[in-house]
């Protein structure tokens, strides 16, 4: 049965890291190494290795001992992943079995649910990930049970949820995923680890995430985020070939509001590195006509043009920015840069609280925290307010489908 | 004397400072990008994960002209996801602008085995496919690429490749058995109830077809009681010569049949598993499996890409020699051997 056995407590733990660390060791996606991570101190791997009557640590990796940026080996963390047989799922279990959501020094143990019909394609996923030999990969369970799925997580990324298929009513679609996330939230709340970072992909994603928040009231409400990181990349990428520049070199767009069609793309924020510092993106673009319309538009709709060429909904770019939500919730984010998270509004910027709302976030010490003070024009006070305004009806309904 | 947190900071920030200047970018093409293990493949390969996260990237991505709106999706994902290595992404339906200056050069596209087809008919329908594709690496890829051919026939592809590429040399072109190579580790992983990283050293011998040689004899695995030989802890010839060979001979198959389509996954991973070995080196005391040019060791006849035991430095592979063949392998490895020869053989015929 592909419902399988609860992680293995038998699976052993290589006592250091991997033999490919030192290659790994600048495998952080172009960050500046991270891999003394404050939020785990060094396991002690000889004291322990002594402890356990088990022998020195393997001589392959002896020589990574004397380098002195590389970690002891970490516990490994639970990451779980719903709707895990889906296009996304495929695409984003590899990245995290590789280290590109937590870091390449950061052993993981893969929790993959979905449902019933799709157990079988859900093995095969399995079956694939233990194939690809990853040295970070430390366990896979595959599961249609949710209790089994979410115990001991440390990461829930919530993919699964009931898709709108043509000629449904926002209602129905509203009222399907209302009941999923009602139910997956009691058993997040019951059997997570304490401290589980949580985050929404499946769309309505930040009424599914305010959904889960309200029926898992033990789980801190900071805890629980949706995606909108996604369209913050596509924002980033849209300027980058505007302005025909790095795209790395391109930060602090914004994403307010809701992951739909009334999110407002902001770049009033964004700058661009160049051989004379940081430049405002609209000095460079110097086209407020083009910035406050065709880039907007297009930032919102990329989703159907990527479904109109591909005849597939975005797969590898949402699984890459769901990795990069993580990474910099749990790592933190570079110094002078912001990304956009959807959190638990606290009134910032006139938003109502009580909503999952995109802003402008900070990390650090695996915390969120919203950039205060950015100045808002009429504009972008017309717009943010009106997918607010959407939200707030999106509340509405899903309430009136819970009654 | 610095304070505490200054100290802090520079033992933090040294390796940063001292990093060297960013390397130029590397270019990678990926043929049959718009297919599915050219989805995960280039999703990887732009994550550093193929090449090393401090090396940028350019992505030449090839395709059929009907493909063109697919691969074009692809190349607006690769966008979106605002990957700091990828430095530039080129999506074409013409060879010469696809192989124009790659250093690395990953061969997905091929035309694929339908139901009912024997294998003479694909030989035929790849053989045209990458004699073209010859032409176009030696004409316009960049000196000493590095080329993986993972479509099949990958043996005899790559054989093709090479003889009508006669100006790259041999020892560049390979073909893709990393994949059952990592499988095989997986499954002996299983068997011993260990983790897949701390077993090492299987071989894939010979074609990248059903008379592949899974082979655990030489392995080893890291336990409690320290590294041992997987022939010592497996004391079951039976299982290593017969229930792990089909295991692992048939994975694809078991895996078509749970997922409905075929591995996409797991090739695409052992595909950079497969170019980052070969570029940056195997760890001391291990190898990995490639089809490459023979050179006869082991008996094998030259002139025939076969899959081997490899350790990788320098950007370079060497055979790994002197290991001790038992006669059921020896049959097994010259049954390979022989159907590689028919192989080339048919190949010839349709060129």
């Amino acid at each position: 049965t592909f419902s399988e056995r609860k992680v293995r407590d038998s699976w052993s733990i290589p006592e250091a890291t991997d033999s490919r660390a030192p290659v790994a060791a600048g495998l952080n996606n172009g960050h500046p190494s991270r891999l003394v991570s404050p939020s785990s101190p060094p396991t002690v791997v000889v004291a322990a290795a002594a402890a356990a009557s088990k022998p020195l640590v393997n001589p392959r990796f002896q020589n990574l001992l004397e380098a002195p940026s590389v970690t002891m080996a970490k516990e490994p963390m639970r990451v779980l992943v719903t709707g895990a047989a889906g296009q996304i799922g495929y695409a984003l279990v590899p990245m995290i079995a590789r280290g590109v959501m937590l870091g390449a020094d950061q052993p993981v143990i893969l929790h993959m649910l979905d449902i019933p019909p799709a157990a079988e394609a859900l093995n095969g996923v399995k079956m694939e990930l233990v194939d690809a030999a990853f040295p970070l990969l430390k366990g896979v369970v595959a599961t249609t049970d949710a209790v089994e799925a979410c115990t001991g997580v440390n990461v829930a990324v919530m993919v699964g949820g009931f898709p709108r298929k043509e000629g449904m009513e926002r209602k129905d679609v509203m009222s399907k995923n209302v009941s999923i996330y009602k139910s997956q939230a009691s058993a997040l709340e019951a059997h997570a680890a304490p401290n589980c970072k949580v985050l929404v992909v499946a769309n309505p994603a930040n009424t599914n995430a305010l959904i889960l928040k309200e029926f898992a009231p033990s789980i801190p409400e900071k805890n629980i985020t949706c995606l909108t990181r996604l369209d913050h990349n596509r924002a980033l990428g849209q300027i980058s070939e505007r302005l025909n520049v790095e795209v790395s070199d391109v930060k602090n767009a914004v994403i307010w509001g809701n992951h739909s069609s009334t999110q407002y793309p902001d770049v009033n924020h964004a700058t661009v590195k160049t051989p004379n510092g940081d430049k405002a993106v609209r000095e460079l673009v110097a086209n407020d006509e083009w910035l406050n319309t065709e880039f907007i538009s297009t930032v919102q709709q990329r989703g159907a043009a990527i479904i109109k060429a591909r005849k597939f909904s975005s797969a590898m770019s949402a699984a890459s920015s769901a990795c990069d939500h993580i990474r910099d919730w749990v790592l933190g984010t570079p110094e002078g840069t912001f990304v956009s998270m959807g959190v638990y509004s606290d009134g910032s910027y006139g938003v109502p609280a009580g909503l999952i709302y995109s802003f402008p976030v900070t990390c650090s010490g695996g915390e969120w925290t919203i950039v205060q003070g950015l100045p808002i024009d009429e504009f972008s006070r017309k717009k943010m307010d009106a997918t607010a305004q959407e939200l707030s009806e999106e509340k509405a309904l899903a309430y009136t489908c819970l009654n | 004397m610095p304070s505490k947190s200054l100290l802090q900071r520079l033992v933090k920030w040294c390796p940063w400072l001292l990093r060297d200047e960013p390397k130029r970018p590397v270019k990678v093409l990926v043929t049959g990008a718009a297919g599915q293990i050219g989805y995960a493949v280039v999703a990887m390969i732009a994550r550093g994960l193929m090449l090393g996260a401090d090396q940028p990237v350019v992505l030449h991505m090839l395709d059929l002209p009907r493909s063109r709106d697919a691969l074009n999706g692809v190349r607006m994902e690769l966008i979106d996801a605002a990957l700091p290595l990828l430095r530039g992404v080129v999506a074409t339906s013409d060879e010469a602008e696809a192989f124009d200056g790659v250093n690395v050069a990953i061969l997905i596209g091929g035309s694929p085995r339908r139901e009912g087809m024997e294998r003479k008919d694909l030989i035929a329908k790849n053989v045209p496919i990458y004699k073209s594709q010859a032409a176009a690496l030696q004409k316009h890829a960049a000196p000493n690429c590095k080329v993986l051919v993972v479509a099949n026939p990958a043996n005899t592809n790559a054989l093709v490749l090479k003889e009508f590429a006669p100006a790259v040399p041999a020892k560049n072109i390979s073909c893709l058995t990393r994949f059952d190579h990592n499988r095989a580790l997986g499954q002996v992983a299983q068997k011993l109830n260990v983790h897949v990283g701390d077993v090492k050293n299987a071989i894939i011998w010979g074609n990248h077809s059903s008379t592949q040689l899974p082979d655990a004899s030489h392995g080893t695995a890291w336990t409690e009681r320290g590294e041992r030989p997987v022939r010592e802890l497996i004391a079951d010839e039976t299982w290593l010569r017969e229930e792990f060979v089909r295991t692992v001979q048939q994975r694809g198959a078991a895996v078509i049949k749970a997922r409905g389509q075929s591995s996409s996954l797991s090739a695409a991973s052992a595909t950079c598993d497969h170019m980052r070995d070969w570029i940056l080196g195997t760890p001391k005391g291990t190898w990995v499996s490639m089809g490459v040019y023979s050179d006869g060791s082991y008996s094998v006849p030259d002139g025939l890409f076969y899959s081997f035991p490899v350790t990788c430095e320098k950007g370079e592979w060497s055979v790994v020699q002197g290991l001790q063949i038992d006669d059921f392998a020896r049959s097994k490895m010259e049954a390979s051997a022989s159907e590689l020869m028919e192989e080339k053989t048919i190949a010839y015929e349709f060129l």
